[in-house]
């Protein structure tokens, strides 16, 4: 939801900025829309279908990185768009902090204490899945612990929800693309700005 | 009826290569969030 929210405020930004510099709204130009399709199945049938509790925790690490990798390689695919080369540094964090972490994205404890009640959190073992995506971990036992799922919003704020390194980049390069898309700001594959 | 095909025509015409690219470029960008983000929020930990 969090990532969306930078997806819907990228576009209204890039909308707004076109209407006010006068000019066509440029749509970003993505290419190998199939990859992304055909990427998101695999996490499509493991994570959000009513199956989903049928699956060995294995197949859905297998699954969860094996449609990791894929869309890492549309993103790489469109690294020339604008934005894309901050968000695929996020999709490479991720998937760094994932894959050595049995295929699942960390959370401690004490980050966890602030989403799920203290009584229900007392239920969940280390190292048991924690949401779609998350695995309960103490920071002494995971990999890369600094990109794990370890940042949170003030505890004031309304929606609580924990993030990590590369979420924050996914969302800037998301936000980027679509704000900006035709901005002269972009890595070339060289990786070097022109 | 002939004014609403009309109508309805007229409204086909406006959706462009443009629009229907953004379409597209608008739903690879958000499996593509979703696929490759892993927030956890307040309501998505019960499995």
């Amino acid at each position: 939801m969090i990532l969306l929210s930078a997806l819907v405020a990228g576009l209204l930004t890039g909308l707004v900025w076109a209407r006010w510099s006068g000019n066509p709204y440029q749509t970003p130009e993505l290419r190998h829309f199939w990859l992304v399709f055909v990427a998101f199945l695999p996490q499509l049938i493991v994570i959000y279908s009513p199956t989903r509790e049928n699956f060995p925790e294995w197949l859905v690490a297998a699954c969860l990185l094996a449609s990791q990798v894929m869309l890492f390689g549309f993103a790489w695919f469109n690294r020339h768009v604008s934005g894309m080369s901050i968000l695929v540094c996020g999709i490479v964090l991720n998937l760094a902090v994932m894959t050595a972490n049995s295929g699942f994205m960390p959370i401690s404890p004490q980050t966890a204490s602030r989403l799920i009640p203290e009584e229900r959190l007392l239920d969940i073992q280390p190292g048991s899945r924690l949401g779609p995506k998350d695995i309960l971990l103490h920071p002494q036992d995971t990999r890369f612990e600094w990109l794990a799922d370890r940042f949170l919003p003030p505890s004031w704020f309304p929606y609580q929800v924990a993030f990590s390194l590369g979420d924050v980049l996914i969302a800037i390069g998301a936000f980027w693309m679509l704000a900006k898309p035709g901005s002269p700001i972009q890595f070339t594959n060289r990786g070097t700005q022109t | 009826m002939k004014n609403k095909l009309a109508l309805l025509a007229l409204s086909a015409q406006k959706i462009n290569r443009q629009h229907v690219q953004l379409v597209f470029v608008l739903i690879s960008l958000a499996l593509l969030l979703l696929g490759t983000g892993a927030p956890l929020a307040e309501g998505g930990v019960g499995r």
